[in-house]
């Protein structure tokens, strides 16, 4: 209790309650999220049971009673009869779950491999950073490309939907690590000759302890920050895999998924299938930027 | 004499590397396509036979151990051959160089209005750090970084090409042939159809370009040299373009150099929404078509340059700062 | 320097909008391959091609076979076909039509390197009667051997010597992947692989030309998003296809218009006759249940077309009944009824066949091949789940589709069938004769489904010359084939176009795009 005391009286929190942007952006971001976590509980239908679909519902604008049965969806129908807004709350859990994951994996991933090249240094940092360059040649489209081709091909076909999520977490997250990598590298340079890294080496701490220990906890801010955007940056390279046909399976849309049904129905009047799910994964992009933004502006000293 | 030495042993180290980078490059991108489909179903109509099928593939060396594929690849690849394109039947190379102006003329287009729109919009919200216009611009191109590409080149065209029918929809207009280079620059509606394209390519590197140039901007700002500066009573205007800004273009042109590369690989989007016949529009189908040659060439071609720009880069910081070395993460943003 | 640049840069300018001016625009989703006219047995080359090039015979707008490079042609017994060919036509660059470069395109278009090889499967030998009659032996007794060549263009035979193109090309460039000289009403004159291809029309041509064409540029556009934004602007005048749910949008639109007719492409479920258990979901490798007819039955009562045609298609597409559509010869009218939508029977029918809690399976699907596949297929599944059984669906590009039926990874599929001879004989052979390589028959029968009467009656069919004989053979395969529910026949698919008002044209049902019927208004 005293720490979360201590916590809010904080410089950062104290330049957060300052900043509405921030507060607003955090509230939206808490919201989606909780939304997504319960969507069972929120959602008036389970879009992802078929046995519950009736395809005559298709269609169905937002707020009026369908044609032929006569049922009222909040927000309209897709062309297969779904809730729209059952199917966002039930799409934004595949979104979030692949953007949170993807980053933490890329996290873990870079941070290690940026604290070992940092520390470490020689043969082990030049082949590290130069992965990383490899990894930079990709763009993270074609990175995902990449690990869809090989995950088609050694996968058996009974389990490929299963797996279809993790190759796309696995994509996103490879193609984002080089980010954290760079960053906790050259913090990491920058540590390991001062005093405090010194002593510790003198009284004989072993170098994971003094990585983990002593480095890692002031590299955090910026990785903090990098963690916040790639957040939004990984919701919309999910989105933008689907649409190149690469993304999350028809049967667990996504967002993303959802926008790409979406706009098959741009020009022919279903403006609901596209807008809802659209401005969804606008407002939760913003909002992470939103939140990204204001915290390099508070974690960084200078701007203080 | 020292410091010239050592530039070289730097340059053939950095060059040997970047080779290094390449053969792994070519590995990966040659390796990939080997599990993506089947070029022989592309390629066989309906009324196809088991002896055609094992007949093509005979024909195509897809029946050949896969080292000795690669390594076919590579050996021709450095002489310019990438083969002949499964679907069209002519040479990967000729197909390129038909589609590379296309792409370099948009790469440079949205380049241009992303370093400028950038840079300017940059200093003006790095100056006006609290002003409600810096604030607009500021969570405005938030908005654009926050819309997948396609659903920004999407709107585009819904608004200017069918509501208001101002800009072509899709596609170069038409264009001039000078020599082998097909130019979009020299007609009316070469010109017209390059904006709603450039715009949305070029809208997520201004908006990095925007953002690069404000932090450094309010970084140097804060610098002793420029409350100097102010406190010498220079003018305003002089201290912001002749002292800060000039201060902040070297991480800026890094990144801008190493964006160049980024625009060039995300013209895939938008050259499919828009129809664009560039060679990201080429790649986009030949996946569709499984047509290995030139994807591999694509990708080959995309690493050269990035690893080209890269190399270029780090040879540059190394001669302006040599204590830099190969530590660019100051240039991270 | 610069008052030049402007001078050019102003002349470009003029000249590109009076070039403009005249042009008439089109695109569609895919690019033809290739301009050589044996090297693809695709339907979009041979829809472009039939602008530039001819054939013996060519089918008028109501598909029915007329002659063109053939004036006239009659069996010469149960042996073969003898063709007369029209005199005083000419190529595009001048050289002269005759018996020579009929039999030369022959030997192309049946070489081991031509995609078309497997039309001349029946042919044993062509002679040269005289300049203008040609001979065409078959092994068999053929009477649709006419009907199936309508796509075999005729390539001068001087002209594919000097430009070293006598060879189909596949895997190589030749002169013909770029180029063309055909006898047809348009001529080539301008060649860029997916970006723009242009024609121009073709001013000795033999017959006379209906059209007001000056120019004429095609566009491949592959995002359906763009292609009617492209026309709703004004920036093409048709576009093939229109995604089917902007059709009646575009029908409001003032300057467009849609024109929509009744494709020969039958949509279709297919089963796994053959294997013996399951492949996908809960139940895999529990027995397969689609081996019972009843299942197969179940199945049929289960999809609710109607509720398909309404929603998804938008009311523009026919239930279909059998594995053709009814603008095929051969259809068999008295089956032109499809089981009704019962979930009640179905049940009963899963229960009586041991299955009366259902079970779940895999359903493969493609998602670029057909007019709104995956959405038909997520339809289906739930429909399915109606009546208890559960299919999990997995919807791919069709480059990763045919390899996956070829190696029966399925426990039921989506497939469409369009007839190449227009003919109910074409899905017979390929989708319901036993699978037997040696006799090319049964290819595309992922499911195995075998059927000794069926594969008695093919070579009679094939070989039959009495219309009224043939007919009541391939109404009692049609029989067979719904009776057994061998396949699950949905609709046929529409074919939707859209044009600018001001454009007059014919739309086929084998959805090739002829420019010599189009007017500009």
């Amino acid at each position: 209790m005293s720490a979360l005391i201590l916590a809010w009286h904080s410089d950062v929190a104290w330049s957060f309650r300052r900043s509405p942007v921030a507060v607003v952006s955090l509230m939206v971001v808490l919201i989606l999220v909780l939304a997504a976590v319960f969507a069972p509980l929120i959602a008036p239908y389970n879009p992802f049971d078929p046995a519950s679909l009736n395809l005559m519902n298709g269609f169905s604008k937002p707020m009026e009673p369908n044609a032929f049965t006569g049922d009222t969806f909040w927000l309209g129908t897709d062309d297969q009869g779904r809730d729209v807004f059952s199917t966002i709350l039930y799409g934004m859990r595949i979104s979030l779950f692949v953007g949170f994951t993807a980053v933490l994996f890329a996290l873990v991933l870079g941070v290690t491999l940026g604290l070992v090249a940092g520390y470490v240094g020689g043969w082990t940092e030049t082949i590290i950073m130069r992965i990383a360059d490899v990894q930079l040649t990709f763009p993270a489209i074609l990175v995902a490309m990449l690990i869809f081709g090989i995950a088609k091909g050694v996968t058996p076909v009974e389990h490929r939907d299963e797996v279809a999520i993790w190759v796309l977490i696995i994509a996103i997250g490879l193609s984002d690590w080089v980010q954290f990598a760079r960053v906790v590298r050259g913090a990491t340079l920058v540590e390991r000759n001062k005093e405090y890294v010194m002593a510790a080496k003198l009284i004989g701490r072993k170098p994971g302890a003094i990585m983990l220990r002593h480095i890692l906890p002031n590299v955090l801010s910026p990785v903090l920050v990098i963690a916040t955007i790639s957040l939004a940056l990984a919701i919309i390279a999910e989105a933008t895999l689907s649409f190149l046909g690469v993304g999350a399976p028809p049967t667990q849309p996504s967002l993303g998924t959802l926008i790409r049904i979406g706009q098959g129905f741009l020009f022919s009047g279903e403006w609901w299938i596209i807008l809802f799910p659209a401005v969804t994964l606008l407002v939760l992009a913003l909002s992470v930027n939103l939140l990204g933004d204001w915290l390099r502006d508070a974690l960084n000293p200078k701007l203080r | 004499m020292a410091q010239a030495n050592a530039m070289l042993a730097f340059t053939i180290q950095r060059v040997f590397q970047s080779i290094v980078v390449l053969l792994v490059v070519g590995l990966v991108a040659f390796s990939m396509f080997r599990f993506v489909g089947d070029p022989i179903d592309n390629m066989l109509g309906q009324e196809r036979t088991d002896a055609d099928i094992e007949r093509l593939r005979g024909e195509l060396g897809l029946d050949q151990p896969f080292v000795i594929q690669y390594a076919k690849f590579l050996g021709k690849a450095v002489q310019g051959d990438f083969g002949v394109s499964y679907r069209q039947g002519r040479p990967v190379s000729s197909i390129l160089k038909e589609r590379a102006p296309a792409t370099l003329e948009l790469a440079a287009v949205s380049g241009f209005l992303a370093i400028f729109f950038g840079v300017v919009l940059g200093v003006f919200t790095a100056i006006r750090r609290d002003g409600v216009a810096a604030n607009i611009v500021l969570a405005t191109s938030l908005i654009g970084v926050s819309l997948p590409t396609f659903l920004i080149g999407i709107l585009l065209i819904y608004l200017f090409a069918v509501e208001l029918g101002w800009l072509p929809s899709f596609g170069r207009g038409d264009t001039v042939k000078i020599g082998g280079w097909t130019t979009g620059f020299l007609t009316w509606s070469g010109l017209q159809a390059l904006i709603l394209p450039s715009i949305t390519l070029g809208l997520y590197q201004m908006t990095l370009i925007m953002r690069l140039v404000r932090s450094e901007m309010l970084e140097v700002l804060r610098a002793d040299y420029i409350r100097f500066a102010r406190a010498r009573g220079l003018k305003e205007k002089t201290v912001n373009f002749r002292h800060a800004l000039k201060n902040t273009l070297v991480p800026v042109i890094t990144v801008t150099g190493l964006q160049l590369g980024a625009i060039i690989a995300f013209a895939i989007i938008t050259e499919t929404v828009f129809q664009w016949p560039g060679v990201g529009l080429l790649f986009i189908n030949a996946i569709q078509f499984v047509d290995i040659p030139v994807m591999a060439a694509y990708l080959m071609l995309i690493s050269v340059m990035f690893v080209g720009i890269n190399l270029i880069v780090d040879i540059l910081y190394f001669n302006i700062d040599p204590r830099l070395r190969v530590d660019r993460s100051s240039a991270e943003g | 320097m610069l008052k030049h640049l402007a001078t050019a840069l102003l002349a470009t300018t003029l000249l590109a909008t009076t070039a403009q001016a005249e042009t008439f625009k089109w695109a569609s989703k895919t690019d033809p391959d290739t301009m050589d006219p044996h090297a693809s047995n695709s339907a979009p080359v041979f829809s472009f091609l039939n602008n530039v090039y001819e054939g013996l015979v060519r089918r008028d707008k109501d598909m029915v076979i007329e002659g063109a490079l053939a004036e006239g042609w009659e069996p010469l017994g149960d042996k073969g076909w003898r063709f007369t060919l029209r005199q005083g036509v000419t190529f595009h660059d001048g050289a002269e039509f005759n018996a020579e470069d009929v039999l030369f395109s022959y030997e192309r278009a049946s070489s081991e390197a031509a995609d078309t090889r497997s039309w001349f499967a029946p042919v044993s030998e062509v002679k040269i009667v005289d300049d203008y009659t040609i001979d065409f032996m078959t092994t068999a007794p053929n009477p649709i051997f006419p009907d199936s060549i309508a796509n075999f263009m005729i390539m001068d035979k001087g002209w594919a010597e000097a430009n070293d193109s006598t060879v189909p090309a596949k895997d190589t460039e030749t002169h013909a992947t770029l180029n063309a000289n055909g006898t047809g009403p348009f001529v080539l004159t301008e060649r860029q692989p997916g970006l723009k291809t242009v024609l121009t029309p073709f001013a000795n041509w033999w017959d006379t030309a209906e059209h007001n064409i000056t120019r004429a540029e095609f566009t491949p556009i592959q995002n359906p998003a763009t292609s009617v934004a492209a026309l709703l602007s004004g920036d093409v005048d048709l576009i093939n296809p229109v995604p089917i749910q902007d059709a009646a949008r575009l029908e409001q639109t003032a300057d467009v218009k849609i024109i929509k007719g009744i494709e020969a492409r039958v949509i279709m479920l297919g089963f796994p006759h053959q294997a013996e258990t399951l492949k996908y979901g809960a139940d895999a490798e529990k027995p397969n249940p689609f081996k019972d007819v009843k299942v197969r039955q179940a199945v049929a009562q289960a999809v609710n077309v109607d509720a398909i045609l309404t929603t998804i298609m938008r009311g523009s597409a026919e239930a279909a009944s059998q594995l053709v559509s009814p603008a095929m010869r051969g259809y068999s009218p008295s089956l032109a009824a499809r089981p009704a939508t019962d979930v009640a029977t179905a049940k009963t029918l899963l229960t009586e066949a041991g299955y009366p809690d259902g079970f779940s399976f895999g359903l493969k699907c493609s998602n670029d091949r057909y007019l709104n596949d995956e959405a038909v297929c997520q339809a289906i599944v739930s429909m399915l789940a109606q009546i208890g059984i559960k299919a999990e669906l997995d919807a791919m590009p069709v480059r990763n589709y045919w390899p996956e039926l070829r190696a029966d990874n399925f426990d039921m599929y989506l497939l469409g069938w369009s007839p190449g001879t227009f003919d109910a004989e074409h899905p017979i052979r390929f989708l319901a004769a036993t699978p037997n390589a040696e006799k090319k028959l049964g290819s595309w029968n992922f499911g195995d489904f075998s059927n000794t009467r069926i594969d008695e009656l093919l070579p009679q069919i094939q070989s039959e010359l009495d219309d009224t004989k043939r007919q009541a053979m391939l109404d009692e395969s049609a029989k067979i084939l719904q009776d057994e529910v061998a396949y699950v026949p949905l609709y046929v698919q529409p074919l939707v176009w859209g044009a600018r008002k001001n454009i007059d044209l014919t739309q086929r049902p084998d959805d090739f795009f002829l420019l010599r019927w189009v007017t500009v208004n």
